[in-house]
């Protein structure tokens, strides 16, 4: 008992030094922005105008402006659809993708207040189905509007009156009463509006595709949410007329023949699928991952210039993501960026403003999450975390953002690896939909270590590995040479495919 | 105001089968049946127990997500959460329960339509106990309270500060809006119903809301003008389907967000547009090709621009300065064309007059000069006539 006690105490005391050695010199801290009164800042986009204020939409229909130096909110638009994604085109004009449409919203006369809504596009169906959301735009280097659309929730129904050809093909009635279905056009997939106005179907297999962004090198990346047909949720690396797993859309492809595509043999759709670029194991690093924003902000926001930053829904959480190119595919590890330190959940949105802090835009809309808008300030101090994590031959190299204690990162105690796969599979019926199961779940030992000379780089020695799974490492008490412990400790490699064995290139 | 009705009506099934002090090895226990609702929540969000009872917990997931239940000690349910995430990579296989002497009994995760029994002695100590979802992302909004009291008595559930703060709204809502949701019949013209809606300003008429609504299609516009009416316009057919006197719309059950709703109409129904694309360019008996292309904002008022067949039409709708009826422009700079609108002049309760163009049954027929700029105004006679009712 005695020993017990003074553990505690010890723990107590080491959890204090902690938090006061740490305070003071945190890489990152939260601030909180102070909305306006009345409004229900449940967030569906935000960005920055070209001046650098901020614009963000509501899920009631408003549009507002927030002078960040002034910190002070003014209304720009309001009324629309369940607006769930803005883009600044300029200080008067924004695009907004709201429930029916993509609308183009400008102030003409110079008053501040929108005064013109005009339609981009609304070539796409709606059901009336509570979970049709629509998300986007992304923008291309060459003017391409990027938007996606969600398939419909087997717990809503669909109207009398639809827009868009009815297909019920696109829902399976005998087995897929718990799936999500699509039974208007194009739920379920990525679509491109070109500048001459037409909208083009680009991308099939979304099941909730809430979020969509481009990286440095104009790679689009669109995250989907875990439920049936996706066992995690997903980050996938969306190319033209690549199918990505959730079968209902695929009723929309040009060439359907009619019958129900969430009937096919499950092999035959995995044959057709093209797998995530990078799996967040669920319960683990995020259930409900939101928009991937690529770090643009060329080392304002610190040492992680071109990697992915992406909201999480469900916990206090914001993901990093680090990608690399293996036998020419798009593969790589996610690790939790910013858990706590005020933080809130819900985040559904990012954007960097001019001064390169990020800006979170909240939202909950009925599920877990918070409202408002927070900012994430880099205080100009290097953190300690994982810079990259690469594939070897026959294990993993880490990259730190400095230099390691070498006896700790020695030790092999300090990497604890499994790995698991998740199965590609119709979800059974008595499954909840946000259940999933870690198949061949197993602790994969190091057997060995090597630390470059400058410390930053540990290569770890795994032995055969195999293609297919999720390379899930937890790191123990590891410390940069200055004695700042790590982060974040728990990063997962999705490893899709291996090096090539025949002449060690990517 | 559902929800609500369901949890009185489960208080009150809950209610009758505890039993009274001295309980004993040949005493029944306290039954708790506890569901889940939609949005993250047990369908009962507080019940009292008796310090010391035999207390038989039935958790039935009703949801189509997976949900667990922990009883943890008073005060002790955000840490407990805070913990369960703490898991990280060992959540899943401990079903998101931590090991912790916070909590006292727990569910693990129960699938949908599954039913988990926990059976328990309740703490010799009153005190709120809480209980709560660490599923992740759950346990910060899905909880309820455990009273321990001998004498069955609970806070305020206005107040109560251990429930979720939207089961307190639930109760409060469902006491004030018995009549919010007026019948569409005009025997009955009943007072107007003010909405209160949310937002960083005051909604002075007119303003819209793009929103889902009944007898329309899912692009549909719901438009407030002065004079208590409003109207519904459809972006999908590209024409007026009704109008209504009265409040404007209740959009609680879409702002909710997670299911399916419409935004209820506040007032009375006295229009509605029959005609299927009722203006019609050269042909008058051919259902035009129609295309939305937006509004811009005329002194607040929309005014829609659509296409039918190519040919650029514009619509503005205005209140009739009594408040009787409407006044509907529209513009066709370039109609080449006869242009045609189809009224439904047969219907006695209302009369329509145009600025220009003749009658031909039905239909006002206007040259394409005349259709450049013209516009009808429809009185309702029940508006008219109406006194309002209490």
């Amino acid at each position: 008992m005695r020993s017990v006690s003074i553990n505690r105490a010890a723990v107590l005391l080491l959890f204090l030094a902690s938090v006061f050695s740490v305070k003071g010199q945190e890489a990152y801290t939260v601030e909180t922005i102070t909305m306006p009164e009345g409004l229900t800042s449940e967030t569906g986009g935000i960005d920055f105008l070209p001046d650098g204020r901020l614009v963000a939409c509501f899920i009631r229909g408003e549009v507002m402006i927030y002078d960040p130096a002034a910190k002070h909110w003014s209304i720009f638009a309001d009324g629309l659809h369940e607006p769930l994604g803005i883009m600044a085109v300029s200080n008067a004009e924004l695009v907004v993708m709201q429930r029916p449409e993509l609308t183009r919203v400008k102030d003409t006369d110079g008053d501040g207040r929108a005064d013109v809504y005009e339609k981009l596009t609304d070539d796409f169906g709606l059901s009336g189905n509570y979970h049709e959301f629509n998300y986007g735009p992304a923008r291309d280097k060459k003017g391409n509007l990027f938007i996606a659309l969600n398939t419909a929730s087997p717990g809503g129904s669909v109207n009398q009156e639809l827009r868009g050809r009815f297909n019920p093909f696109g829902r399976d009635l005998q087995q897929g009463l718990y799936e999500m279905y699509s039974v208007v056009p194009y739920r379920g997939w990525v679509m491109k509006l070109t500048p001459d106005g037409k909208l083009h179907p680009y991308a099939s297999g979304m099941r909730s595709p809430n979020g969509l962004g481009f990286d440095l090198e104009g790679n689009l990346f669109v995250t989907d949410n875990q439920s049936d047909w996706v066992e995690t949720s997903t980050l996938y690396h969306v190319e033209e007329g690549k199918f990505y797993g959730h079968p209902a859309s695929l009723v929309w492809n040009k060439d359907w023949k009619g019958k129900s595509p969430l009937a096919l043999p499950v092999k035959e759709l995995d044959a057709m699928r093209t797998k995530a670029a990078v799996l967040f194991p669920q319960g683990i690093m995020a259930n409900s991952p939101s928009q991937p924003l690529c770090d643009a902000t060329g080392g304002k926001f610190g040492p992680f210039a071109g990697q992915l930053f992406v909201g999480e829904m469900n916990r206090d959480r914001i993901v990093r993501v680090m990608l690399e190119k293996v036998q020419g595919q798009l593969q790589g590890a996610c690790i939790p960026f910013l858990d706590g330190h005020g933080l809130r959940k819900g985040n559904n949105r990012l954007a960097f403003a001019p001064d390169g802090s990020l800006w979170t835009g909240q939202i909950a809309y009925g599920w877990s999450g918070d409202i408002g808008i927070q900012r994430i300030v880099f205080n100009a101090r290097a953190p300690m975390d994982v810079y990259t994590m690469k594939l070897s031959h026959d294990g993993f190299e880490l990259t730190f953002t400095q230099p390691v204690n070498k006896a700790e990162a020695s030790n092999p105690d300090n990497y604890k690896f499994r790995h698991y796969f998740y199965k590609y599979q119709r979800k059974v019926k008595h499954e909840g939909a946000d259940n999933t199961m870690q198949q061949d779940l197993q602790e994969v030992p190091v057997t060995g270590i090597s630390i470059s000379a400058d410390q930053k780089k540990v290569s770890l020695k795994l032995g055969a590995l195999k293609p297919g799974y999720v390379y899930e490492l937890k790191l123990g008490g590891i410390t940069s040479n200055e004695g700042t412990p790590l982060a974040n400790k728990l990063i997962c490699y999705t490893l899709n495919k291996l090096l090539n064995p025949a002449d060690g290139n990517r | 105001m559902f929800l609500a009705k369901r949890i009185l009506v489960l208080l009150l099934f809950v209610l009758p089968v505890k039993y009274g002090l001295g309980q004993s090895a040949a005493t029944p226990p306290t039954v708790i049946e506890l569901k889940v609702l939609p949005g993250l929540q047990y369908d009962v969000a507080r019940f009292t127990v008796k310090p010391g009872a035999a207390v038989k917990l039935n958790f039935t997931n009703t949801d189509d997500m997976s949900h667990n239940l922990l009883i943890t000690k008073p005060g002790a349910r955000v840490n407990v959460v805070n913990a369960a995430l703490a898991l990280e990579e060992k959540g899943p296989a401990m079903n998101y329960v931590p090991k912790s002497a916070d909590v006292l009994w727990s569910i693990p995760v129960v699938s949908p339509d599954q039913t988990r029994s926990l059976s328990f002695k309740a703490p010799s100590k009153a005190g709120a106990y809480p209980y709560v979802c660490t599923f992740p992302g759950h346990g910060f909004v899905m909880y309820g309270v455990m009273y321990v009291s001998p004498d069955g008595k609970m806070p305020d559930l206005k107040t109560d500060p251990n429930i979720p703060p939207s089961r307190q709204e639930d109760q409060v809502a469902a006491a004030g809006s018995h009549d919010m949701h007026n019948q569409h019949d005009m025997h009955k013209m009943p007072e107007p119903k003010k909405v209160t809606a949310s937002h960083p300003y005051t909604p002075v008429a007119p303003y819209l809301y793009r929103i889902f609504m009944e007898d329309a299609g899912p692009a549909a516009i719901a438009v407030s003008l002065p004079q208590e009416l409003s109207y519904c316009w459809d972006a999908g057919l590209c024409r007026l389907r009704y109008a209504w006197k009265g409040g404007f719309v209740d959009n609680t059950g879409i702002w909710k967000g997670h299911a399916d709703a419409v935004a209820k109409i506040v007032g009375t129904i006295f229009y509605r547009e029959i005609t299927t694309s009722p203006l019609r360019i050269g042909k008058a008996d051919e259902i035009p090709v129609t295309d939305y292309k937006g509004y811009r904002l005329i002194n607040k008022y929309p005014e829609f621009h659509y296409t039918l067949n190519g040919t650029d039409v514009y619509e503005l709708i205005l209140p009739k300065a009594d408040g009787k009826g409407l006044i509907r422009k529209f513009r066709i700079p370039d109609a080449r064309k006869t242009v045609w609108l189809a009224c439904a002049v047969n219907n006695e309760s209302e009369t329509y007059e145009a600025s220009s163009g003749v009658w031909e049954k039905d239909k006002l027929k206007l040259s394409p000069q005349q259709a450049r700029d013209f516009s009808v105004t429809i009185t309702s006679y029940p508006l008219v006539y109406n006194k309002k009712r209490r």
